[in-house]
């Protein structure tokens, strides 16, 4: 079975805690063994939304899973990005995973937005999934459903 | 004994915050400004016992003279921070050898 590792970001952002347990739902439906990878706080809003580990079942926090982690440890990297660090460690996971890799890029302000697209994009040759998107997940959600199409074609 | 950079930061005093909660590309820079010898490193490189998170080339600074080096330090929550701490000569022979060229 293909592995996927979805990378958390900072949990202040409303839309991904809702946007880790759809996109964890649709890789394991796309066929990924889906693992989540977050800091403690992150971690916390997912074990309160999914108590009984419907949609993730393998969580694991980020200082220890980037102290073990290797190249091809997986097969996909989904990382969430809406902060300046959370670019800083997709990039870091992206450079030691060395694997197909997809960057969902979402925040309210649109140059904050673009800033985040380009540094990704000068960084690696990651697919890049972006929405202007803050409260209301719809948009990233519809761009997350093309990108997770295209995998599977 | 191998030197952990989080053990450290929690337990010690004597290393210096040059800047804190900011954006990676600025901690480069100020890095690449304050610093006596930069050399640059792939992100997820292991020094100092932690990964270092970063676009690459990541510059850590390193002065020889004073036994420190200067390096960015990132947490999702908090941004990016540049400490520079006191560090045995071994440590920085480590840095040097997984040095790339910028």
């Amino acid at each position: 079975m293909k592995k996927a590792l979805i990378l958390l970001g900072c949990p202040e952002s409303p839309a991904q805690t809702p946007m880790a347990l759809y996109a964890s739902y649709k890789l394991k439906k796309a066929g990924y063994d889906v693992t989540v990878v977050s800091n403690p706080s992150a971690m916390r809003l997912l074990d309160v939304s999914d108590p009984e580990e419907v949609y993730v079942h393998s969580k694991t926090d980020i200082e220890s899973c980037l102290e073990n982690l290797n190249e091809g440890d997986f097969d996909l990297l989904l990382g969430f990005v809406h902060k300046d660090a959370a670019v800083a460690y997709f990039v870091t996971f992206y450079h030691i995973l060395k694997t197909k890799s997809m960057a969902l890029i979402f925040e309210k302000d649109a140059t904050l937005l673009e800033d985040f697209e380009k540094q990704v994009a000068e960084n690696t040759e990651a697919q890049i999934v972006s929405a202007r998107a803050y409260h209301n997940p719809t948009p990233i959600r519809v761009n997350l459903d093309k990108a997770i199409a295209s995998l599977e074609d | 004994m191998s030197f952990c950079l989080e053990t450290y930061l929690q337990q010690s005093d004597d290393y210096t915050i040059l800047a804190k909660q900011t954006g990676f590309k600025d901690c480069a820079k100020l890095i690449e400004e304050k610093a006596k010898i930069i050399v640059y490193i792939n992100p997820g490189e292991k020094i100092l016992g932690a990964r270092i998170i970063g676009l690459p080339p990541i510059p850590i600074g390193v002065d020889d003279e004073k036994g420190t080096v200067m390096m960015p330090y990132t947490k999702p929550c908090y941004g990016t921070a540049v400490v520079e701490l006191p560090v045995d000569v071994e440590e920085i022979d480590k840095i040097k050898a997984v040095a790339i060229k910028k």
